[in-house]
């Protein structure tokens, strides 16, 4: 069996359709996206009382799911793409066994993941997939896959299962209350794994752990998604410092994510108003 | 019959007027919208957003966001079976509200969250034995939402779902008495 293969040999059937995420960040209707209605930014913080919240909810809850497979995935070649060793090239045993049981709990989320799409209405690839966290997987460094992944990417699921959890709170849907709850509990714990890991096996080598720590802020920062995620009303997401707290984050790297994501926020605005420029510029120059 | 769709061609969305003019007049023949009303459907392709609005019903005047008509899986193109879903509960409701079973009915600006899903879900039922392509049970989970995870809620939404012949009157009561057993917020 081959070690580190890339994001287009994942095995999906034909219920899913992949897509890019340069397709996204570059489809010309973002100028629109970012701009606010009259005084009602679009979106904002995914509660119940938002017109379009139960497709949303839904289409997140999707988005969650192929997330789970893909993280299955990466912690399942994290075992076997790295021989145990003291080499900087290796890792722990113990490092492998956690990964392990992490597959263990993705398995676990995905099967959650599909009760719960039947309970809200979502078909297995109703929506499309983007395959970024299994991207943040194929690091060939063991101690930059675990900060990419476990604690950028799974620090984003406690995110989204915090958010989801209240969202079903507040909408009395026991069920999706219930299963965000348990699946959160384990995102913790992963994000745990990443948080002690990277401060072990970086413990005498703070060349690397800095430069896994530049890793973590990049992938926290493509992952905020222009704000996505973050601590004002507007972003759908709100970052859980509590939660956070408890799988290893320190106050200062919660600010830290929360200024990327705004950030991201003001890049993303600017994006748009250039784009916008350019498309009044190019619908004057047509009619002239 | 004869949908005018606006505009009449796409740059940002790989949208085609004559489809989805095509299928407006098919879902507006079904539905049983007079031969003789106007239909114009005004996409703002510029957003890949997904609101939509009833601007009229004399003559009928649905605006729409790209996103609406979308397909969820390849971005900026279309999707038949979004669109006859949008579309058919918009021409439904202005077939609705040209009838004087409805004629008792709110603005759309002042429906509640709870009206607005109870009419969609009715609206949803009517196109599903029409032989339209509707999600049941997204439907059911959107009325579960706003009406409460309950057996009552439950009910509700079979009576709007198998509803015919339903007045204003009717939807309203329906939605009104399940909202009014809706539980709220878990309590933990």
């Amino acid at each position: 069996m081959r070690k580190l293969i890339s994001p287009d040999e994942l095995a999906r059937d034909d219920r899913f359709e992949r897509s890019d995420m340069m397709d996204r960040i570059q489809d010309p209707r973002n100028a629109q996206a970012a701009q606010t209605s009259g005084n009602r930014r679009r979106g904002g913080r995914l509660t119940p009382d938002r017109a379009d919240a139960p497709d949303a909810a839904r289409a997140l809850m999707h988005g969650i799911f192929v997330g789970e497979i893909q993280a299955l995935e990466g912690a399942g070649r994290t075992c076997y793409d790295f021989e145990v060793g003291k080499d900087e090239e290796d890792v722990p045993f113990e490092l492998k066994l956690d990964m392990a049981r992490q597959c263990w709990d993705e398995a676990r989320h995905c099967e959650i993941s599909v009760k719960l799409s039947e309970w809200m209405g979502t078909g297995i690839g109703e929506f499309s997939e983007n395959v970024f966290l299994f991207q943040a997987a194929c690091n060939p460094d063991p101690v930059l896959r675990l900060t990419g992944v476990n604690r950028a990417l799974e620090g984003l699921a406690i995110d989204v299962f915090n958010t989801m959890k209240e969202f079903g709170d507040l909408a009395g849907d026991p069920v999706l209350e219930f299963c965000e709850d348990w699946m959160l509990a384990d995102e913790v714990t992963h994000v745990k794994m990443g948080s002690d890991w990277l401060r072990k096996l970086t413990a005498n080598d703070k060349e690397r752990q800095k430069r896994a720590l530049e890793f973590q802020r990049v992938v926290d920062k493509l992952f905020s998604f222009g704000g996505f995620r973050g601590e004002e009303d507007e972003n759908p997401v709100q970052l859980a410092r509590r939660f956070r707290e408890l799988a290893g984050f320190d106050d200062d790297e919660m600010t830290e994510i929360a200024e990327l994501s705004r950030e991201a926020l003001a890049e993303t605005e600017e994006r748009a108003r250039l784009a916008r420029e350019a498309n009044a510029t190019a619908t004057s120059g047509a009619g002239a | 019959m004869a949908t005018t769709v606006s505009p009449a061609s796409f740059s940002y969305v790989e949208f085609d007027a004559g489809t989805i003019a095509a299928l407006a007049d098919d879902l507006a023949t079904k539905i049983g919208l007079g031969a003789d009303v106007p239909i114009t459907i005004e996409i703002d392709e510029t957003s890949a957003l997904g609101h939509t609005d009833l601007e009229s019903v004399d003559p009928v005047h649905i605006r729409t966001e790209s996103g609406a008509l979308e397909n969820p899986k390849r971005l900026r193109q279309f999707s038949p079976e979004h669109a006859a879903d949008v579309l058919g509960r918009y021409l439904l409701r202005a077939a609705d509200r040209r009838s004087d079973a409805f004629a008792d009915a709110p603005s759309d600006d002042d429906l509640t969250l709870e009206q607005r899903t109870a009419w969609d879900v009715h609206s949803a039922g009517r196109l599903d034995r029409l032989g339209f392509p509707v999600n049941r049970q997204r439907w059911r989970y959107a009325f579960r939402n706003r009406h409460g995870f309950t057996d009552a809620a439950d009910v509700a939404f079979e009576q709007l779902w198998d509803g015919e012949g339903l007045s204003w009157a009717d939807v309203a009561r329906i939605s009104e008495e399940t909202a009014a057993q809706n539980p709220g917020p878990l309590e933990r």
